[in-house]
């Protein structure tokens, strides 16, 4: 896998991995003070669940910029490693959400052959990492001893917010970056050349 | 005795992640809660980690996980709302049983942080990648990528207090609501992102025509070593969540997903 790719688009990842892992590790304060703020409405619970897509947002950027097997995954655990790095309180259990929730964004690519990148496929990629690290924490956080309802209503912004802010911003973040030109050398950036070319013509 | 600083990080990652994970079939307090208290007493006796920089780092997480085992008691399911009523609050009834979940979920997440605080603050970053490497044989690619992308954090740090003089110059200030919030969210970060990117390329280049291929058949400069006292140290921190469960068995608190045993 690691022979088919560039030792740029490896220090890309890993750069990426350093800016969205102090990005994530900012966001479980985030995620903390939204709770806070919804303790008085009952509404704890969804504290994290509404920002929840952040944490994947890293594998949807990377795969939709290098397009290729396994830089999903790749990523998500890069920034997971990062975050371990950056020695806060994030210690090796980290490094395994990030493995679970980097395979489940890479899952959906790996159904598309690793063809596919349009918005519908990163969407998709953002609540399949949705999905698969909520059945996760079902066992790590213990929120299988929840009440049914609640759970399900979780699941649910938990699921929209992949799609949004993984999916979504993830594509809009990647988008504005290729504009800017830094990225001709990968295949996002190459894609981008070719509209114009054909478009110019 | 050794000091934890000194034992390889791999096996010392695989110590800490392996009761980690097992604690999550428990839903007991006895377990996590004298668990809990092994990990202080090793934390205290095997490292030099201050007290008060400890306690620091740790204390905003007793207010997380005491909210956690609110939400829990409040909220536990049939399964785990089992014993007698003891009191009701907004309609919601409070059981023995949902008490108990909470304080055990309550003490497991204390038991993550605490082991993750071994780990983090007893382990030097880059001897963890070149342990990584040697030992779980992680392409060196990764490795010395990583760590080249590691080492621009300070970079990024300064590079930020230059886009904010350089917004302040050209007179472009604060703005407010969500829709100014966003643009300025859109003006710090694609610069960044921009600037990250054609580092990833210059480095990539500079590490190439320096002779670096990749090749997982190098030497290295710093070798990572496992000894016996790196087993002793996994058999210690692994055996005794063994022996915790079977004391917590042997008593009778043992609870497995809502299940006594």
């Amino acid at each position: 896998m690691t022979n088919q790719w560039k030792l740029k688009e490896i220090v890309l990842m890993s750069i990426l991995g350093v800016v969205f892992g102090v990005i994530y590790l900012l966001f479980f304060l985030v995620g903390q003070g939204i709770r806070n703020i919804l303790v008085p409405f009952g509404l704890a619970p969804f504290g994290y669940e509404i920002i929840f897509g952040v944490w994947f947002i890293v594998s949807i950027i990377a795969a939709y910029i290098l397009r290729k097997p396994g830089v999903a995954f790749t990523a998500e655990v890069i920034a997971a490693v990062v975050e371990v790095l950056l020695g806060s309180a994030a210690g090796p259990a980290l490094i395994l959400t990030g493995i679970i929730q980097g395979a489940a964004a890479e899952l959906v690519f790996a159904l598309t052959k690793w063809k596919d990148y349009r918005l519908r496929i990163l969407i998709l990629s953002g609540m399949s990492a949705a999905l698969i690290s909520f059945v996760w924490n079902l066992y790590s956080s213990g929120n299988i001893a929840l009440a049914p309802g609640l759970l399900i209503a979780m699941l649910i912004v938990r699921l929209i917010s992949g799609a949004l802010l993984a999916g979504v911003l993830g594509k809009w973040i990647s988008d504005q970056l290729a504009k800017t030109g830094v990225l001709r050398g990968y295949a996002l950036g190459k894609e981008l050349q070719k509209k114009r070319e054909t478009g110019a013509a | 005795m050794f000091m934890i600083s000194s034992i390889n990080p791999t096996i010392k990652a695989f110590a800490v992640l392996i009761p980690g994970i097992l604690l999550g079939f428990t839903f007991d307090v006895f377990t996590p809660l004298v668990y809990f208290i092994f990990i202080l007493l090793v934390t205290f006796t095997l490292t030099d980690i201050p007290v008060i920089k400890w306690m620091k780092i740790f204390s905003p997480f007793l207010l997380v996980a005491l909210g956690f085992a609110w939400m829990t008691t409040l909220y536990a399911n049939q399964t785990f709302s089992y014993g007698d009523v003891l009191f009701s609050l907004w309609g919601i009834e409070v059981t023995t049983g949902s008490i108990l979940t909470g304080i055990s979920l309550a003490f497991r997440s204390l038991c993550f942080v605490a082991l993750s605080l071994l780990f983090a603050l007893t382990t030097d970053s880059t001897k963890f990648m070149l342990s990584l490497m040697q030992q779980c044989k992680l392409p060196p690619k990764i490795t010395y990528g990583v760590l080249a992308g590691y080492r621009f954090l300070p970079i990024f740090q300064h590079e930020l207090q230059i886009l904010r003089q350089a917004h302040r110059i050209r007179g472009i200030g604060r703005t407010r609501g969500i829709k100014g919030r966003l643009n300025q969210f859109r003006r710090y970060s694609i610069p960044l992102l921009a600037n990250g990117i054609r580092k990833a390329e210059r480095v990539a280049i500079a590490m190439e025509s320096k002779g670096f291929t990749g090749d997982t058949d190098r030497t290295h400069y710093h070798k990572m070593t496992v000894e016996k006292k790196d087993w002793l140290f996994f058999a210690m921190i692994v055996g005794t969540f063994v022996v915790v469960v079977g004391m917590s068995y042997y008593f009778g608190y043992l609870n497995i997903f809502g299940k006594q045993f």
